[in-house]
């Protein structure tokens, strides 16, 4: 090997020996968020460098608003992640129940019921997603793909394929996704607020406990008393809720919904949980990792269009650099846990 | 009386039952017999709005016609899936076949089977663009000529000014119409001289937004933008709207949609190009039905498009737009 290259290689070692000393010393390592924020440094300092304009309001305005309502439904694949679900219905339910509640306003329903309404929707679709993984004791990724491309499927047929539009507005609708000075959204405080909560159920309450618990050790858990099948439904409803929040504020911007809407948000919101340091495999992870994964997503959508990436390459450099970013998450906290 | 009421009962009773006994064995109009079955087969799901018209105009022929139509589409765009439709539906030995040549390479060989099997094949909205010898022999085209929809808009744009930066916001890349509307865009703004490029906006609104915002913080003189359907169309009028850009920039787009009519009305939007696609679908099913029937067939590709629709004629094309069929 090239003698500069192995020089090279030691010198990235020492600096991360001294990275996890740093680390170590200062008991950051039990946090997952650590490995996240260091993803997140390293995209936003990319991006300031080679990106202008990416350091103005207007850009960070966008990259907020994307990460809201991806955010939103990434908290929700999070909360089931650590509790050792997948979800991959989201996208199809944001699409239903922004359907649905489209469907409600136009027939002259009271904003607010409909809202209720969508959302109960959405919660009764995840209840019996949550009741088929628990009762049938399957594998959530079959039984959420199979209720992805079903609840697709009903939207379609009840739609016949035409977009639903809608021109009234309600303070409902501002609260949702109104603009704010700056070219901020309402849903970038419906996104920090739930972020929030989410937080502090997971790290300060007995139900926090329980989800990590249902998802690192369900045997143990269920030895302690932890009612693992409930967290777990609780869970997918959570999930099937926040996906409708983020669908309707969507509408609420935008004004229609088109039957294809939110196909794919299932696997960004994954991308975003895992690129924010929460395990895959469960028991593991935070949900502020989550809101930086989130905030990387929109960072580099916005960032390659600024940086003026070819059209034709941007796909391809969202995959390179979300990969990084998981990379960097990884190894940071690798070595500081060794 | 009374006896004679009797009697009047059960003789309304008796008539009351053989009318109920009759009436599923002799419907009001005699089912017509089908005489043949035409499949549509389509890059675009029965999601998509646009072919939500074009299953229209099938199935309105379907009902003025003796034949049984079908429409296959995949959901999510997906030429492999299109491919595996197409290879059911010509598995079925229909008696004729519409198709979208959306990927030429990929559809030679079946539809090369299919002809030979000799079921009659027409495309359908995407033709294939190689020369004569070299595609794929289906008998004509029916749709718009997509290049020429690109030259035009830029032709359309350039009579009102010539802008300082073109771009053209593709929604599905990769997608031969798609990319030939942007090249004949491209092509012919070139020739001004004005600097355009494409920007992959995807078809999620709120990412579109953003990429839209992006690109012209990045490129602000940018003045003309040309989109090239409705879920192009919507975060565009969205995002000229949020940003002020109205009347500022030039904005052309393709295909109609209720929100595509209002940004008109409402003068954000210059145009949108119509290639009245409810005649891709019904002309279709004529033809295939006039070709099998009576050997009959236009002696060229069919074009239904591009024709503009502006200011002038939005009214009317509105009302057809509500029914569905525009």
């Amino acid at each position: 090997m090239d003698p500069e290259m192995v020089q090279a290689r030691s010198r990235w070692q020492t600096y991360a020996q001294r990275w996890a000393q740093v680390v170590r010393l200062s008991g950051w390592r039990r946090y997952p968020e650590v490995g996240a924020l260091a993803g997140f440094l390293a995209v936003f300092i990319g991006f300031s460098v080679i990106a202008p304009y990416f350091l103005t309001l207007g850009s960070l305005a966008g990259i907020m608003t994307i990460a809201a309502e991806l955010g939103l439904v990434a908290v929700g694949v999070t909360l089931l992640m650590i509790a050792g679900e997948f979800d991959l219905s989201v996208g199809s339910v944001l699409g239903v129940s922004s359907m649905a509640f489209a469907l409600m306003v136009r027939a002259g329903w009271p904003h607010l019921v409909a809202f209720g309404s969508a959302l109960a929707l959405a919660a009764a679709i995840g209840a019996l997603n949550g009741w088929v993984v628990t009762r049938g004791r399957l594998p959530s990724f079959i039984v959420t793909l199979g209720s992805m491309m079903f609840w697709r499927g009903v939207l379609l047929a009840v739609t016949g394929g035409f977009p639903i539009a809608y021109e009234g507005t309600s303070s409902l609708m501002f609260a949702l996704s109104g603009r704010l000075p700056g070219g901020f959204h309402a849903s970038a405080l419906w996104f920090l607020a739930v972020a929030g909560i989410a937080t502090v159920v997971l790290t300060r309450t007995p139900f926090g406990n329980a989800v990590f618990a249902a998802g690192g050790n369900p045997q143990a858990a269920r030895a302690l008393g932890v009612e693992v099948h409930r967290v777990k439904q609780i869970g997918f409803v959570l999930t099937a809720v926040l996906a409708a929040l983020a669908g309707i504020i969507q509408f609420s911007r935008f004004g229609s919904v088109d039957p294809l809407r939110g196909e794919g948000v299932e696997l960004e919101a994954i991308a975003a949980t895992v690129t924010g340091g929460t395990l895959l495999t469960g028991g593991y992870g935070s949900v502020i990792g989550t809101v930086l994964g989130a905030l990387i997503v929109g960072m580099v959508r916005n960032g390659l269009v600024l940086a003026g990436a070819p059209a034709y390459w941007y796909r391809a450099f969202i995959g390179l650099v979300l990969v990084l970013a998981v990379i960097i998450n990884l190894r940071i906290r690798r070595s500081a846990g060794a | 009386m009374i006896r004679h009421a009797h009697r009047w009962i059960l003789i309304l009773l008796a008539l009351a039952l053989l009318a109920g006994a009759c009436a599923p064995a002799t419907p009001a109009p005699t089912p017509v017999q089908k005489e043949f079955t035409f499949y549509i087969v389509s890059h675009g799901g029965p999601a998509d709005p646009f072919w939500g018209v074009v299953l229209k105009g099938m199935n309105d022929a379907a009902k003025v016609y003796p034949v049984e139509a079908k429409y296959f589409g995949p959901e999510k765009f997906s030429i492999q899936e299109l491919v595996n439709l197409l290879n059911s539906a010509i598995a079925a030995k229909p008696d004729g076949l519409a198709v979208t040549i959306t990927d030429p390479k990929a559809l030679d060989e079946p539809l090369r089977r299919a002809i030979q099997q000799g079921i009659p094949v027409v495309a359908i909205n995407v033709a294939d663009p190689r020369p004569e010898g070299e595609r794929i022999p289906y008998m004509f085209y029916i749709g718009m000529d997509e290049y020429l929809g690109g030259v035009r808009a830029a032709q359309r744009m350039l009579a009102v000014r010539t802008p300082k930066r073109a771009v053209c916001a593709i929604h599905e890349v990769g997608h031969v119409g798609l990319e030939a509307r942007c090249q004949g865009f491209l092509d012919e703004m070139s020739k001004k001289n004005v600097p355009v490029e494409k920007l992959d906006i995807g078809t999620d609104p709120t990412k579109a937004v953003e990429a839209l915002k992006a690109y012209f913080t990045r490129n602000p003189d940018t003045d003309a933008l040309l989109t090239l359907g409705p879920l192009g169309t919507d975060p565009a009028v969205k995002f000229l709207k949020e940003d002020n850009l109205v009347g500022k920039v030039l904005h052309g787009t393709f295909d109609l949609h209720p929100g595509t009519l209002s940004a008109i009305k409402e003068g954000v939007t210059l145009f949108a190009i119509d290639q009245q696609q409810y005649l891709q679908g019904y002309m279709a099913i004529t033809w295939l039905y006039l070709y099998k029937k009576y050997g009959l067939r236009p002696a060229n590709d069919v074009l239904t498009g591009p024709g503009f629709v502006d200011k002038d004629n939005v009214g009317l094309v509105e009302e057809l737009i509500k029914q569905g069929i525009r």
